[in-house]
């Protein structure tokens, strides 16, 4: 078989674009467990949340794509926020992380991902919508070798992007995003410190639901939006963030892309039909060679 | 400044203090001394907020806290200082001391006020940029003792700032503690280093088993025979001794 370097070329391009979704889903889950210490079992569920709330603002609603992408993410915040407040609060006050109490919000995960599934079957139906988002104004980018990129694919990749590089910048040079991260190190010190640490978590809680609802408006016009969308997602950004290192936020993102390329490189030469399977092999030769993943934390210097 | 009247407080169901009863006058050194497993933490804990009382009430300044959110009895001026192994340590030295002033909305004053951080410790200028997990324990501490000062607080309450350090390094931030107490902030400090704690104080309180055993003058406790039994070089069996005389 006659091997075609443009070919592997683009399928490197195509997965890492998928990968940086991946990545921003992986981002939020290990901004939740850096902060409160818990597993978000049902943050698949928030990008599908996500990418239905885009759908609608875009379809029925009318507004423009950018539009419905924030409004996607405002949503899909106060939805994660209020899940937070009135179902997880009860358990990540009596301890989270490795006390018994985390083991039940372990469950509480789980329970509230078949919840949140079934909440949008009631509203939203079964049948797989398609996300007609008009994308013309977006270059296609061309690649030597006769490569095209079609505008959603440059689109995700400049958003996921600009929303790591937000978050960065939120994180490491503001007021808040230092109280953030005194939070996720140690919930203590950071009362003393005068930080209102309810508020920080639920702050928490909103911008990793945002993100997941960014992915989902993303993927929405690449694939189309339907229910069951979340627990795939929520899988292969949980092999994106294991891949980089739990806890760590660079990680996320490059354990994302990398399972995007291995996703893709895996499907394109090994078999398409298993394109699923690839994440998770990635997933165990590194749990195999690096156990800590690759951008592995240690406990105390997480976020 | 800070009174604590009959305080019962402990974790769950256990209770560790069991009717505190202490004063801490405004501008004063006040030290609270006791061995390992006292309730000296628990205490801070219960005065801070980050426990529950179980019964008692502590006033800072004539209001009455003790129902009150941890953040919000900071924001009147009521810091506590933690153990020093209690920086962030993927901070870096500045980033930590600007936590310490994260309730401030003055930003001049807060400038002037880490530039007064550095003058006291010239040590956290020069490693300003560095990870505080690269500093070594007196650094820490130094870097712990400047971020509470950063909340420009009206009443520090330090944890052990003696804890794991040589004796030298022990001289050299009991005397910034004295200097900043001059400046006029009142201080609290829990201490197991018994002989420097009342050397620095003027008062001190002497806990055991949840409840205050002694109070009194430091410089006559500091010649009392059951502090110097129970503390200084005194063996278990004379510590007993003494307490049933």
């Amino acid at each position: 078989m006659g091997f075609d370097f443009n070919s592997l070329l683009a399928f490197i391009i195509f997965g890492v674009t998928i990968g940086v979704v991946y990545g921003i889903v992986a981002l939020g889950i290990s901004l939740i467990y850096s902060g409160l210490d818990i597993v978000h079992f049902a943050h698949g569920e928030m990008y599908m949340f996500g990418a239905f709330f885009g759908l609608v603002l875009a379809h029925n609603v009318g507004v423009p794509y950018p539009v419905a992408l924030i409004g996607a993410m405002i949503l899909t915040a106060l939805l994660g926020m209020a899940v937070e407040r009135v179902f997880y609060r009860r358990l990540t006050r009596a301890g989270g992380g490795y006390t018994v109490a985390g083991m039940g919000m372990i469950i509480c995960g789980f329970g509230m991902s078949v919840a949140l599934v079934n909440v949008a079957y009631f509203f939203f139906g079964a049948e797989a919508e398609p996300f007609r988002a008009n994308l013309d104004y977006i270059p296609r980018l061309s690649f030597p070798g006769d490569i095209q990129v079609p505008e959603s694919y440059v689109l995700t990749a400049i958003i996921s992007v600009a929303l790591m590089a937000a978050l960065h910048y939120f994180l490491r040079h503001t007021k808040t995003g230092l109280a953030v991260r005194a939070v996720a190190h140690n919930k203590d010190i950071a009362y003393l410190m005068g930080v209102n640490v309810p508020l920080m978590i639920s702050l928490i809680f909103g911008l990793a639901c945002g993100l997941a609802a960014a992915a989902g408006v993303l993927i929405g016009p690449m694939q189309s939006v339907q229910v069951e969308m979340g627990y795939l997602m929520l899988m292969k950004a949980f092999a994106a963030a294991v891949v980089g290192g739990f806890g760590s936020l660079p990680g996320a993102i490059v354990g994302g892309i990398m399972v995007g390329i291995f996703e893709n490189l895996g499907a394109a030469y090994i078999s398409a039909s298993h394109k699923d399977i690839y994440a998770f092999l990635l997933l165990i030769l590194v749990l195999m060679f690096k156990p800590s993943g690759l951008f592995g934390v240690e406990a105390k210097v997480k976020a | 400044m800070l009174e604590v009247k009959d305080v019962h407080a402990g974790y769950g169901n256990l209770k560790i203090l069991r009717g505190i009863d202490m004063n801490v006058p405004a501008g004063g050194i006040v030290t609270l001394l006791g061995g390992n497993g006292t309730g000296k933490s628990t205490l801070l804990k219960a005065i801070s907020g980050l426990i529950p009382l179980m019964q008692g009430d502590v006033f800072f300044d004539g209001v009455n806290i003790s129902k009150m959110k941890p953040h919000h009895r900071m924001r009147l001026g009521l810091v506590q200082v933690t153990q020093a192994k209690e920086a962030y340590p993927a901070m870096t030295v500045e980033e930590n001391l600007i936590l310490g002033a994260y309730t401030r909305r003055d930003r001049e004053a807060t400038k002037a006020d880490l530039e007064r951080v550095y003058d006291f410790f010239p040590v956290l200028r020069e490693r300003r940029k560095q990870l505080s997990g690269t500093l070594s324990g007196g650094e820490v501490q130094m870097l712990v003792i400047g971020r509470g000062l950063m909340a420009s607080p009206k009443m520090l309450m330090l944890d052990e700032p003696s804890a794991a350090l040589a004796p030298k390094v022990v001289l050299e931030i009991f005397a910034n503690i004295n200097r900043i107490a001059k400046s006029g902030v009142t201080i609290l400090v829990v201490e197991q280093n018994v002989r420097m704690a009342l050397i620095l104080a003027q008062y001190g309180y002497i806990i055991r088993d949840g409840v205050i055993m002694l109070q009194g003058e430091a410089n006559k406790l500091i010649s009392d025979p059951a502090v110097k039994d129970s503390f200084l070089g005194g063996t278990v069996a004379d510590t007993s001794k003494a307490l049933r005389n």
